[in-house]
């Protein structure tokens, strides 16, 4: 059974009284271990698709399954609490919490979850120092590069050993060396830790990083093309 | 522990801000609490006023309807020598009982030969009057029996002094007129223009002579201070019911209209103040903590995408909220003990409206008062904190995450 299943999932988005279409009978499988992109131009529902897989938003139509668990019926603790366990997330903007260290960030998720500061702290101190940012654990965002406060997000994503990380247009804020070492930092930790990645781009040359492209165009998967990296 | 920990740096991120909503809370918190300490002193000093000033003790015992018609038939109201003394040993009984004094009230002319003026006069034991009133200098003599003490505006006007002879003139309670030689023993101030023109205060015994009767129209009782008035006066309601007596008791605030007015006057200012106070400091955190959440709006769609539940989003803003009440009021405590000691301290005086004599301006500074406002502006600002913390838990992720 794969890890993320999409059945015909469809959304709408409501702009005044028009119902605007940004995904349309999606059919999806992601497996475990895997490090997939969804490309496609903007508007192309990326990112309608990666919010719904990330359990941020909800289909209008069809089902989301994570983990051979239908996640149709879960109230909305229910889903912030299975977005702390299963999910991990990188946001185009980096979104780091400004009044926190990078450290004190890395530990969020954890602390969201009730973990013990001194377990947290040693879980988020690892993940630091295998994005190499241990020397600015004590660093407020501001005084990170855009390269680090990725980086920072990165750890973060994974401080919980989640089953997928979820990462928006990564690079999008990043200059181009940069947005690669982000991409090769990510598939690096694909491959040591088997943690799955999707990430969402329109970076050509992003491409060939990834085991899986997925092309999506008007709100529908145009191709699926497997193995790209090999 | 996040939410606090959230809560105070965005605070310290946004200090500005919130030293200016700080200051809002903290200048309310001292209004509402030098104006508490204020008034506190004003209805300590007007009971005092009543209780050893006016005299009129903690309980006043009269005959059932004294109150409403003793003065228009007065010789009905009068108690005898032996309901008197068996008042007297009833009343001894009573717990923290310190002086009993019975009274009883005249009214008429007073003369200095050339010219006459009304008087309303108070008899009563001198014995029992100084002890009732010990820190007023005037006092009665139980040596002289025929000397009073004129209010200081009546003495004014007769041009009397110390050892000055003048005339009192009234009627009997049979309805026959009488008159009496009083020597002025000295002067006092009533503290009230009202009665400061036309007070005297005499023995017992005199104004009994004076209106022919061996007898009283009222006993007057001080407890010690402790002792709740109200408390007293139901204990001693079925003693003096079982022992036959058919009486009103009535305690000092019910008998002092001018501490009742006042005290009514202040408390409705007080509330009045407290309800604007109430506002500003609502406002103010309502409005600060609207602003935090426009300002962090993806911040909160950042929190909610990785597991923190809606509850988890109200408690940062409402611990934000309670973190700036409670400092808003620490601060107030501060500025009420320096502003309410540099107050003492300045020796200010006032003259209230219908008061002979300037008053000292002073501030208690009330610890129970403080800690309760302190209490009560902190809930208020978390709850103030609830509304603007709701909204933003309620902020849908893929929107909160997409703010700009």
């Amino acid at each position: 059974m794969s890890l993320i299943s999409l059945q015909a999932v469809s959304k709408n988005y409501r702009l005044g009284n028009i119902e605007v279409p940004a995904l349309r009978g999606v059919n999806l499988n992601i497996e475990r271990g895997e490090f997939a992109a969804l490309w496609g131009p903007s508007g192309s529902g990326k990112s309608s698709l990666l919010n719904l897989i990330g359990l941020v938003d909800m289909p209008s139509a069809g089902s989301v399954w994570l983990d051979d668990h239908d996640t149709a019926g879960l109230d909305d603790d229910q889903r912030a609490e299975l977005r702390n366990h299963a999910i991990g997330f990188v946001f185009q903007g980096f979104n780091l919490i400004p009044v926190l260290s990078a450290l004190e960030n890395v530990m969020l998720p954890l602390t969201i979850r009730g973990v013990a500061r001194k377990t947290a702290h040693a879980a988020a101190t690892r993940r630091l120092a295998e994005v190499s940012l241990s020397d600015f654990a004590h660093h407020r965002p501001d005084q990170l590069s855009g390269g680090q406060r990725q980086r920072v997000a990165v750890a973060r994503a994974l401080v919980t050993d989640p089953l997928i990380v979820i990462a928006d247009e990564p690079t999008a804020n990043l200059d181009a060396k940069t947005g690669h070492q982000i991409i090769a930092l990510m598939r690096d930790l694909n491959h040591r830790l088997k943690v799955t990645f999707l990430f969402s781009t329109h970076d050509p040359r992003l491409i060939d990083e990834v085991d899986r492209l997925i092309r999506l165009a008007d709100g529908q998967i145009e191709t699926v093309a497997e193995g790209v990296l090999q | 522990m996040i939410a606090i920990t959230l809560a105070l740096r965005n605070l310290w991120k946004n200090r500005r801000r919130s030293l200016a909503t700080l200051l809002a809370i903290a200048v309310g918190f001292a209004a509402i609490n030098l104006f508490a300490g204020y008034i506190h002193n004003v209805y300590f000093g007007l009971r005092t006023s009543a209780i050893h000033g006016e005299g009129l003790g903690h309980l006043t015992v009269a005959k059932r309807g004294f109150f409403e018609r003793g003065s228009l038939k007065p010789e009905r109201y009068v108690f005898s020598p032996d309901e008197l003394k068996r008042l007297d040993t009833l009343l001894r009984q009573q717990h923290g009982v310190q002086v009993i004094s019975p009274r009883l009230s005249a009214s008429g002319l007073v003369s200095n030969g050339k010219l006459s003026t009304i008087f309303i006069a108070e008899g009563e034991s001198p014995d029992a009057a100084n002890r009732i009133r010990p820190r007023v200098t005037a006092h009665l003599s139980a040596d002289k029996p025929d000397a009073g003490l004129l209010s200081q505006g009546l003495a004014d006007i007769l041009g009397a002094t110390p050892g000055s002879n003048l005339v009192t003139f009234t009627s009997t309670l049979a309805g026959q007129t009488n008159a009496l030689d009083l020597e002025m023993l000295s002067a006092w101030n009533t503290g009230t223009a009202a009665t400061n023109d036309k007070s005297l205060r005499l023995p017992l015994a005199y104004v009994q002579r004076l209106l022919d009767t061996e007898g009283a129209s009222r006993v007057v009782v001080l407890f010690d201070d402790a002792t709740d008035a109200n408390a007293a006066r139901a204990a001693l309601a079925p003693k003096l019911a079982a022992a036959g007596f058919d009486v009103d008791i009535r305690t000092w605030t019910d008998l002092s209209n001018f501490y009742r007015q006042v005290k009514s006057m202040f408390d409705l200012i007080f509330l009045f103040l407290f309800s604007i106070v109430f506002i500003v400091v609502l406002m103010s955190i309502v409005n600060t903590l609207s602003m935090s959440v426009m300002e962090r709006v993806r911040e909160i769609g950042t929190l909610r995408a990785l597991g923190m539940r809606r509850r988890g989003i109200v408690s940062i803003f409402a611990a934000e909220g309670a973190a700036l009440g409670a400092m808003g009021c620490l601060l107030g405590v501060l500025a009420t003990v320096v502003i309410g000691n540099g107050v003492n301290f300045a020796h200010i005086t006032y003259t209230p409206p219908s008061s002979s004599n300037p008053v000292l301006l002073s501030v208690a500074v009330l610890p129970a008062t403080l800690i309760g406002t302190l209490l009560l502006l902190s809930i208020v600002s978390m709850i103030a904190a609830c509304w603007p913390a709701r909204r933003a838990a309620h902020i849908e992720i893929v929107d909160a995450l997409g703010h700009v």
